[in-house]
């Protein structure tokens, strides 16, 4: 490998559960670059760190370090060799203090393993002031603002000789000023120290400012690597999104009618920052957004899973007052969470149980006494309505039907309800092909019946497939809004990533 | 991995069955054991011992058993039986309703009314102040154990309340009404096994067992259902209070000391799941009865009291074990 590379990746390649997440990748980082990591959610930049990190294992190609083979089996081996991984949740005990964070595994210690304190906040010092900590040895990390904590914890991968340091979406939770400083570092270990950094960003002009090289990753291939000098953004986000529209999406003939769902300056925390939205009546509305832009916070809210701090909503007409799931399910409308597995199912019930879940209580006859028959019909119309592959749903566990299986029991549970407004976060995350185009089906068929969609995802793609129109998020706020007429992949993501400029 | 489950060969079958009806058939085998090895067993006297002492935990395990589906539990109710017995015998014998005909009904009333109020606190502390119940049991048990012996040393001079009317210990099984409390405790375990196999409200609390974030999404009452089962518990510990002061023909405020390692012990070894969200009130019967075999049983063998622990001890552990084997393998649910 040339003089100048720290680290080769060839032909990397990762499945999961039969599902291929990384294609032959090929990557060089240079010793004392910044190399920019860009892509979609789900294009494969976690997972390709995770197997650089010695999080999972790869299932081929081969990686080599300074030279030699490179095979991490932990993270503990990882470390040891010299990658360094700041994440977004860092990795500090917010009771301990500045100086036992930084000598956490390797405390230095005298007789009958007594902490030598003053040996090690001396050298913690040293430390704090080459790089510029803002702190005391001896401040407790929880007492720290982020920008200082994340700078300890880059102190800490230094001090362990690190060669390379991982940097996943480290601004999110900055300030400007703590951004500035964090920036002035990241030079500052490169140029000085001469250690190269891979930077994780969605933020693309953080990116074009930071990086020496820009690497963009689309489903699982490396799509482009280049000098910054000859990428523009425009360039960056063609390649990020670039794909022909394959698949094929079920069309449906509908009517839309008028408003029926409004929100006024939804706020909740930093996540959601005052979003406004109108749906109509057999509308299917697209919300889209990278991680982080607060598409499930927000929806959250507006089914009262989460409370939110501020916010006005009209259902049909009426103010909601109170915001529950109770509340909500009793004007008409039906979530669909985001994990299933924790939020939507009863995993080690029967299938049956899962159907009726929702709409048990207007199944019961004399002091309370739940109708047997018609809970057993109703689940059966369901398991028939939406092609639910079960044997016998009175036994059957959720836990045993595959994930498609799964989210269409969920959709299930909701749609005997006939509701007329449907939040779905993610509903086809982990589904296979036949069955997510079964979902879609189910979708158009509620919209044609003048149901309410709004349909939060990741996928683009699908997006485009099914809405008729798309909500773009960014920074818990809706930054644009497109029609089907104007839907463009490019335009889209570049909304989603801030939209500023063009 | 992902297959389906409905494990349809016989052995399957009758390994799920095994499994998921182990008390019934555990309770058997010791019934047999039983009548054959322990001398005066098959006794009439002998076997309307055992009828009496399980009704002793019966109704107070029953009302636990919600609290468990729901990955609870519930010291205090212990203590409610302490505080039922003393402030219901004061009523009966020492308050100005006593010696009147209201005497008797007052204090079943007070008895199960404390019941209910302890309940209450729990529920509010669990919902309102989301103490995990472990707490906010062990709180309630111990202020109510205090209050209990406090205020008998004020009303009695030895540590009972004795002078309660005759007619009241009817319900403790005397003067020929031998069968009155079995028929008590079996009326108020079938109407606990109704609650939570036929109501809306029984759904509530194992959905909430197995998945309180589902249920709320769902759309179900969570908080109302877990205070609701928390008052439950209580007063089925209230009921407890009006039977065991019958038999015992007194207020105590020792009642209850060292009973609850028994009515746990039933309802673990009766197969309902300490993560909640599987068992039954069926199951609880049997673990009652089997408890009380087994105490009867090693006192007719005349083996040391300590070994009954363990043996208790080593039986919970089997029960959990199973409990979590059986989660982990695909069965037929209940």
């Amino acid at each position: 490998m040339p003089a100048d590379d720290v680290l080769t990746l060839r032909n990397i390649t990762k499945s999961f559960f039969g599902a291929q997440v990384l294609h032959g990748i090929n990557l060089a980082v240079r010793r004392g670059e910044v190399l920019g990591l860009v892509g979609e959610n789900g294009a494969g930049k976690s997972t390709l760190m995770n197997v650089l990190g010695g999080v999972v294992s790869r299932d081929g190609g081969s990686m080599e370090l300074k030279g030699s083979p490179f095979e991490p089996t932990s993270p503990r081996d990882a470390l040891k060799a010299g990658i360094a991984f700041i994440h977004q949740e860092l990795s500090l005990f917010s009771n301990l203090t500045v100086a036992e964070n930084i000598f956490i595994d390797e405390l230095p210690t005298g007789p009958l393993w007594s902490v030598q304190y003053a040996q090690m906040r001396a050298k913690a010092q040293e430390y704090i002031d080459a790089f510029g900590v803002e702190a005391t040895p001896v401040t407790k990390i929880g007492s720290l603002p982020m920008g200082v904590r994340q700078t300890v914890e880059i102190t800490k991968a230094v001090i362990k000789n690190a060669e390379i340091i991982i940097f996943d979406e480290p601004t999110t939770s900055l300030s400007q000023k703590e951004k500035e400083s964090l920036f002035k570092l990241i030079d500052r270990l490169h140029h000085e120290y001469g250690i190269s950094i891979i930077y994780i960003s969605h933020i693309l002009e953080d990116v074009f400012a930071l990086c020496d090289r820009i690497a963009v990753l689309r489903d699982g291939s490396l799509v482009g690597v280049d000098d910054r000098a000859r990428l523009d953004k425009p360039a960056v986000i063609r390649m990020m999104v670039g794909r022909d529209l394959s698949q094929v999406y079920p069309k449906v003939e509908k009517t839309i009618g008028d408003v029926v769902y409004e929100a006024r300056d939804v706020v909740q925390g930093r996540a959601v920052r005052g979003v406004s939205l109108e749906l109509r009546a057999g509308e299917i509305v697209g919300l889209f957004g990278l991680m982080g832009a607060g598409r499930t916070e927000l929806v959250r809210c507006l089914f009262g899973v989460d409370r939110m701090e501020s916010g006005q909503i009209t259902f049909r007409g009426r103010k909601l007052r109170s915001i529950t799931p109770e509340d909500c399910i009793r004007q008409g409308m039906a979530f669909v969470t985001e994990d299933r597995r924790q939020e939507g199912l009863f995993m080690p019930k029967p299938v049956k149980d899962n159907l009726v879940a929702v709409g048990l209580r207007h199944m019961t006859g004399l002091l309370g006494m739940v109708k047997r028959p018609q809970e057993t019909a109703e689940a059966a119309k369901a398991v028939g309505d939406l092609g639910i592959r079960v044997q016998h749903p009175e036994r059957q566990q959720a836990k045993s039907l595959s994930g498609g299986n799964q989210q269409k029991v969920v959709l299930g549970k909701w749609i005997s309800q006939q509701p007329t407004m449907f939040i779905l976060d993610e509903p086809t995350r982990g589904v296979d092909v036949g069955a997510k185009h079964e979902i879609y089906e189910i979708i158009n068929g509620m919209a044609k019946k003048g149901a309410t969609v709004l349909f939060v995802s990741s996928e683009m793609e699908e997006l485009m497939g099914v809405c008729d129109r798309i909500l773009v998020m960014h920074g818990g706020k809706i930054i644009g809004a497109l029609e089907r007429s104007e839907y463009h992949q490019e335009r889209i993501m570049h909304l989603a990533l801030g939209g500023r400029g063009s | 991995m992902d297959t389906i489950t409905a494990r349809t060969s016989t052995l399957g079958r009758l390994r799920s069955f095994v499994l998921s009806e182990s008390i019934l058939l555990l309770l058997l085998l010791m019934f047999g054991a039983a009548a054959l090895f322990a001398p005066g067993f098959l006794s009439l006297f002998n076997i309307k011992n055992l009828l009496l002492q399980s009704v002793d935990i019966m109704v107070i395990s029953v009302g636990m058993t919600f609290v468990l589906l729901n990955g609870g539990i519930d010291f205090s109710c212990v203590a409610v039986l302490a505080m039922g017995s003393v402030f219901g015998a004061w009523t009966m014998a020492r308050s100005p309703v006593a010696n009147t005909f209201l005497a008797i009904p007052a204090g079943i009333l007070m008895m199960v009314g404390i019941g209910l109020v302890v309940g209450a606190i729990n529920g509010l502390s669990v919902v309102v102040l989301k103490m995990p119940s472990f707490i906010a049991t062990l709180a309630t048990m111990m202020v109510g154990s205090g209050v209990a012996v406090w205020f008998a040393s004020l009303v009695a001079e030895k540590a009972s309340i004795i002078g309660l009317p005759e007619s009241f210990f009817i319900l403790g099984g005397d003067q020929g009404y031998i069968l009155l409390p079995v028929v008590i405790a079996v009326a108020l375990a079938l109407l606990a096994h109704w609650l939570l196999s036929t109501t809306l409200f029984g759904r509530w609390v194992y959905a909430v067992g197995t998945n309180p974030r589902a249920a709320f999404v769902s759309g179900m009452p969570v908080k109302r259902t877990v205070f609701l089962l928390m008052v439950l518990s209580g007063l089925f510990a209230g009921v407890q209070s009006v039977l065991a002061t019958a038999r015992n023909q007194a207020g105590i405020p020792s009642l209850g000391d060292r009973v609850f390692i028994d009515i746990v012990a039933s309802i673990i070894i009766g197969g309902t799941s300490v993560f909640g969200g599987s068992g039954s009130v069926i199951k609880t019967v049997y673990g009652v009865l089997f408890i009380t075999l087994l105490n009867n049983v090693v006192n007719l063998l005349g083996i040391e009291w300590y070994v009954i622990s363990l043996i208790k001890g080593v039986l919970v552990l089997v029960a959990a074990f199973i409990d979590v084997f059986s989660k982990r393998v695909d069965l037929v649910q209940r």
